[in-house]
């Protein structure tokens, strides 16, 4: 579970990049924002998990 | 004992991808960065509930009253969670924030330890000869 989250986003940051590269040649530049804006999404519902997930085990360990 | 060595492994894993992503993008480094302190937290917390397990024991044994213990608990996990986010305030670059979390925390931590406190004082009360 745990390396291959760094990975992940590592990844998906990269090919955002390398489509916002794309369409930005082919002169689609307002769909390349809205693509980097969508892997930026991703990713960060992907931390919201994490951190979703460390609150709760926290909260069971500490029993706040 | 080899989880050591994990988590090392990925300390240097997240600081490796985050040099990488910082050219190409440079909010995702922050972000991996975040992601690999939360791996080690997940990985270490297994061991603190280890320890707190002895801790009740302990308690039980000396007879101390328990809601000392959950306050010493709930102030170690303030403590855990505060040092978590002023450590990605200061990684994003606005330190300052960072020390105002910091600031928020001690001054929760104190408000929660003030029972501890009356309750050492009444302790002492009662040894001094009235």
């Amino acid at each position: 579970m745990e390396v291959e989250i760094i990975f992940k986003i590592a990844a998906i940051g990269i090919l955002t990049a390398i489509i916002g590269q794309i369409l930005k040649q082919t002169g689609k530049d307002e769909i390349a924002t809205i693509a980097t804006l969508a892997g930026l999404i991703i990713v960060l519902i992907m931390v919201l998990n994490l951190v979703g997930d460390l609150f709760n085990t926290l909260r069971n360990i500490f029993n706040f | 004992m080899e989880i050591i060595f994990k988590i090392i492994a990925i300390g240097l894993i997240t600081c490796l991808a985050t040099m990488i992503i910082r050219p190409v993008r440079s909010d995702f480094a922050v972000i991996i960065a975040i992601v690999g302190g939360l791996i080690i937290l997940f990985m270490v917390i297994e061991y603190l509930s280890n320890v707190f397990e002895i801790f009740r024991d302990i308690i039980g044994i000396t007879g101390l009253n328990s809601n000392l213990y959950t306050l010493l608990l709930k102030i170690i996990g303030v403590g855990y969670l505060i040092e978590f986010t002023a450590g990605i305030c200061s990684d994003t670059g606005n330190s300052s924030l960072g020390d105002k979390v910091l600031l928020g925390g001690k001054i929760i931590i104190l408000v929660m330890a003030l029972p501890i406190i009356t309750n050492i004082l009444q302790i002492v009360m009662e040894l001094l000869p009235s």
